[in-house]
């Protein structure tokens, strides 16, 4: 396990608004052996920009992002999301410029948080951070984009002080959607609200979610219902052996 | 208004425009379909009690009534017995030689009032009038079965001199005489026989209309809640026979 | 709902749509149920993927050819004695068959259910030249005798309650209706099969035509679509051009996934190969047969961006899985096509401009496009068509200088962390507890049901740059 090194992409959201994931990642690898380096000066995948449609804007931050990690053995993300952003899209957005070839390996050597602990460094067992029952929501582009819906579950499944409670219709989405969050709240907040309604119902201390833009929406949805269940990313959890 | 011209005229250009999303083919037609049919039929021959049951459970599943007898000389019982559950005497029919056998005596000597229908085209819109008129009347509807799909429990029911369609259609029970000769165990097989009938084959009859028949009449438009019979029939029986329907 | 209603905007109607609890009852209901079967169906079905993954094959292969399928199409219905006209647009569609209910005297057609005659507005067409339309399909029945249009693409009434039918029935019919379905049901299999009996003019849509054959194929459930066929003198089909297949085989590949991926069945009940008019020796069938084939807005997406939406099956599986779908129900969407696949196939047929709002009534959360049959990458085309929006400048100036701004502090670190420390000091009056619960303007649309957290006092690569135990 030594002698990997790995750079964090740490995402907007994750940055701005989630630094203790980061925080808890840069422990994690560390502990496993994993050399972790942060690219200065990150800002964002784009894939804001790219949603909305502007595409022009969202390959000129794409490009930024490549050159940023151009040197980077193995890119660890966060997000479902943004991996999703760089491994799918990237590609396509940047297929004719001076950043083509790097475009395609970042593409390759970039892996969901979950997917690097389990596929790449096939590691499956931690300490939780929480006590108690955890149940675990599938983010949209982690389960649909980039077929992921076992690593986090496998994961979660061997957590030590922790019990896994399935959630229902784990695999529908949250309402956040990034900007349809505010263009159409009242259906974001409808959407969220069902959801937040079959996680309370699964009794569990703590949700769990591979996503900031999710745990924006379902986090922020729980306490503003004054929810005991707590919305956690996944790294924080895993993050108990401290 | 658009000529036909004009109107290919723009989408062979579209079509030109653009090489496509993807190599892509069409499925692949059998090549010799009567051949390939005949084949499915020798080789259905052989397992055909395994494909009945087959059948059995799918037409079961989607609502439709089974029952098994030894000779055709049996049906006319099975076929009173359903008139009799329902206080119905009037069947409307088939032509026998549509049919499969002559069913119309034993029926009508089991007190059921039989109306066959013509072998030939009615002559004159007043007497179609009269045989449709029959037909929407008739409180059960007999009919013979071109393929019976085990993978659906689908009845398959070609139109033709002799076997209208609306004899499956506007009674409120239709019941289905069949033999092995009919069985098919999937809708890839049943692709095989229709192309067979269109090309060098022979279709049972030359009607314009084939219709696949997958239990009785049914919707769920209103609240989801599911309801038989809306606008076709709310039962349907199938009676096979055992020992063959033609001699 | 008449398009009146286009004027008020889709978020007030989808508001609307919100507050209507039976409405909300009804959606989740429906779409669970019709999830559950899709899932059921496909569950028992290890055959389903591969050809599911054909079903899309041979839709994009008929689409690079055509012009001729097409043309073997016309040959084989024109061989069996049926008549192919040629619509452009919907009123030249309208045109076609109005003159064609004119020609033959008819006063009153029975029509199967038909999207395609929907979209095309013909009912209003046919009243205004003196012939009466009467749907026959239950759900598009209820809809006719309401003045409403369908708010699903398989199950037209879905949003009325059998309390609401009954009232209509009793109202419209003049006679009494228990608010049961079994009785409900019951009336109006009376009351159509005396309209099939009499009427002049058969008028469907077709869900495939087998261009080897010259075969229309009609999929139903409730023997409607059979009725309409045989009964009376006229057949009309009204078909899109991409419906067309080459051959039977190719029909029984989409036969084997559409009915599992729309209620869940094996088969519909009925599945009707009809080809041309009566034949000789026929006791039933139709004297005259014509197909209508109707390019509205279609042909220009072969060679466009929307193409892919083309290989549409029009059966429902990505309504039923659309949380926005689940949430507003059809007619919020204001067209004739909802959910989803609604939004490209508006575009397609009104143009990118009427679905400006459309376009964001999604989360791209790709449900729909692992729902459908035939793979239609959905969220794609949607990203697509707001990049059309904003190109053509047709997305509001406002919003197109905010995502300006926004990418270019996304490009400039020194701007980036400008924009963190102004946002740190602009939260104060509202990160009281450690989350936000109130932010004014824009940012109140999400602060109105969700809190939010505040920007960090120090965000992950402020610290990453200063902890020098974390970098150890």
């Amino acid at each position: 396990m030594t002698g990997r090194h790995a750079s964090l992409m740490v995402t907007c959201l994750g940055d701005l608004f989630f630094p203790e994931v980061g925080v808890s990642i840069v422990r994690l690898l560390g502990k496993l052996g994993v050399t972790v380096d942060v690219p200065a000066d990150q800002t964002c995948c784009g894939l804001p920009l790219f949603n909305s449609g502007y595409h022009a804007e969202a390959a000129a931050v794409a490009r930024r992002t490549v050159s940023l990690f151009k040197d980077s053995e193995h890119v660890v993300v966060p997000s479902g999301s943004c991996a999703w952003m760089v491994k799918h899209e990237y590609p396509g957005l940047l297929a004719n410029g001076a950043l083509a070839r790097e475009s395609a390996q970042l593409a390759a050597r970039a892996h969901e948080f979950s997917q690097f602990l389990v596929r790449v460094l096939g590691v499956t067992e931690f300490i939780s951070a929480v006590p108690g029952r955890v149940t675990y929501h599938d983010s949209c582009h982690l389960l649909r984009g980039l077929h992921e819906s076992q690593s986090p579950r496998t994961l979660l499944g061997k957590l030590k002080g922790a019990e896994l409670v399935p959630l229902t219709g784990a695999d529908e989405c949250c309402g956040f959607g990034g900007s349809f969050a505010v263009r159409l709240p009242e259906v974001s907040s409808q959407i969220l609200a069902k959801k937040v309604a079959n996680i309370e119902a699964t009794g569990a201390d703590c949700l769990v979610a591979c996503d900031a833009g999710c745990l924006m929406q379902m986090g922020g949805g729980l306490t503003r219902k004054k929810s005991r269940v707590r919305a956690l990313h996944l790294a924080e959890l895993l993050d108990g052996d401290r | 208004m658009t000529t036909k011209a004009e109107f290919l005229g723009r989408i062979r250009d579209q079509v030109r425009r653009t090489p496509g999303l993807f190599a892509a083919a069409a499925a692949r037609r059998p090549q010799h379909p009567a051949a390939e049919a005949e084949t499915i039929r020798r080789e259905l021959a052989e397992r055909w009690p395994e494909t009945l049951e087959a059948f059995r459970r799918e037409f079961e599943s989607v609502g439709g009534v089974f029952y098994k007898v030894g000779s055709v000389d049996m049906v006319p019982a099975v076929v009173a017995r359903i008139a009799h559950e329902r206080e119905a005497r009037e069947i409307v029919a088939w032509h026998s030689s549509a049919l499969g056998a002559d069913l119309a005596p034993a029926l009508g000597a089991r007190g059921l009032d039989v109306h066959q229908m013509p072998a030939a085209e009615p002559v004159g819109a007043a007497e179609r009038e009269r045989l449709r008129a029959i037909a929407a009347r008739a409180d059960l509807g007999l009919t013979g079965v071109d393929l019976a799909i085990a993978e659906t429990g689908t009845l398959v029911l070609v139109s033709g001199a002799g076997r209208p369609r609306s004899t499956s259609l506007l009674p409120p029970c239709h019941i289905a005489v069949f033999d092995r000769t009919a069985l098919v165990e999937s809708l890839r097989q049943v692709g095989v026989v229709l192309e067979a009938w269109h090309g060098d084959g022979t279709p049972p009859a030359r009607g314009a209309v084939i219709n696949f028949i997958t239990g009785p009449s049914r919707t769920a438009d209103i609240e989801l809640t599911l309801t038989r019979g809306v606008h076709g029939p709310k039962d349907v029986h199938a009676i096979f026979v055992e020992q063959g329907l033609r001699g | 709902m008449s398009d009146g209603e286009l004027a008020t905007p889709f978020r007030q109607r989808a508001g609307g749509a919100m507050k209507d609890t039976f409405l909300q009852e009804a959606l989740t209901i429906a779409t669970t149920k019709f999830i559950g079967l899709r899932r059921e169906a496909f569950a028992g079905f290890p055959e389903g993927e591969a050809l599911r993954d054909q079903a899309r094959a041979i839709k994009e292969a008929t689409l690079q050819d055509l012009d001729r399928h097409l043309e073997t199409l016309i040959a084989n219905v024109e061989r069996l004695g049926g008549h192919v006209h040629y619509a452009a647009t919907p009123a030249e569609a309208r045109s076609i068959v109005v003159d064609i209910a004119r020609r033959t005297g008819a006063r009153m057609a029975v029509k199967s259910k038909s999207m395609a005659t929907e979209e095309i507005h013909l009912n209003e067409a046919l009243e205004a030249a003196g012939v009466t339309p009467v749907e026959t399909d239950l759900g598009e029945y209820i809809i006719q005798l309401a003045h409403e249009r369908p708010s699903h693409i398989i199950a037209p009434a879905i949003h009325k309650t059998k309390g609401q039918v009954a009232e209509l029935f009793s109202r419209e019919l003049k006679r009494p209706a228990e608010p049961d379905p079994e009785a409900l049901t019951r009336i109006a299999r009376g009351e159509l099969r005396e309209k099939f009996l009499q009427a002049d003019l058969g008028i469907t849509g077709a869900n495939f035509a087998v261009a080897d054959t010259g075969t229309i194929v009609l999929v139903t459930n409730e023997g409607n679509g059979r009725m309409v066929t045989s009964l009376p003198r006229v057949h009309v089909a009204v078909m899109g051009v991409e419906k067309v297949v080459p051959s039977l085989t190719d029909l029984m590949v989409f036969l084997a996934i559409l009915a599992k991926s729309a209620t869940g069945q094996k088969l519909s009940v009925y599945t009707s190969l009809v080809q041309g008019p009566r034949r000789e020796g026929e006791l039933e069938g139709p004297e005259e047969f014509h197909l209508v084939l109707l390019d509205g807005g279609r042909v220009a997406q072969i060679g466009g961006p929307l193409r892919e939406a083309l290989s549409c099956l029009r059966c429902g599986a990505c309504l039923n899985v659309c949380p926005v779908y689940r949430q507003i129900g059809g007619h919020a969407y204001g067209y004739t096509y909802p959910g989803p696949i609604g939004i490209l196939l508006t575009a397609m047929m009104e143009g990118t401009p009427a679905v400006k709002d459309l376009a964001h009534a999604s989360s791209l959360c790709g449900a729909c496009a692992d729902a459908c049959p035939v793979r239609i990458d959905i969220p794609r085309m949607l990203i697509d068509l707001r990049r059309e929006v904003d190109e053509r400048k047709i997305a509001p100036w406002t919003e197109r200088v905010a995502f300006k701004l926004l990418a270019r502090l996304l490009q400039h670190p020194r701007l980036y962390r400008v924009a963190v420390r102004a946002g740190r000091l602009l939260q104060r009056p509202f990160a009281g507890s450690g989350r936000i619960s109130r932010l004014p303007l824009f940012f109140g649309e999400w602060t109105r049901t969700r809190d939010l957290p505040p920007v960090a006092s120090r965000t992950f690569q402020e610290r990453w740059a200063s902890d020098r135990d974390l970098r150890a």
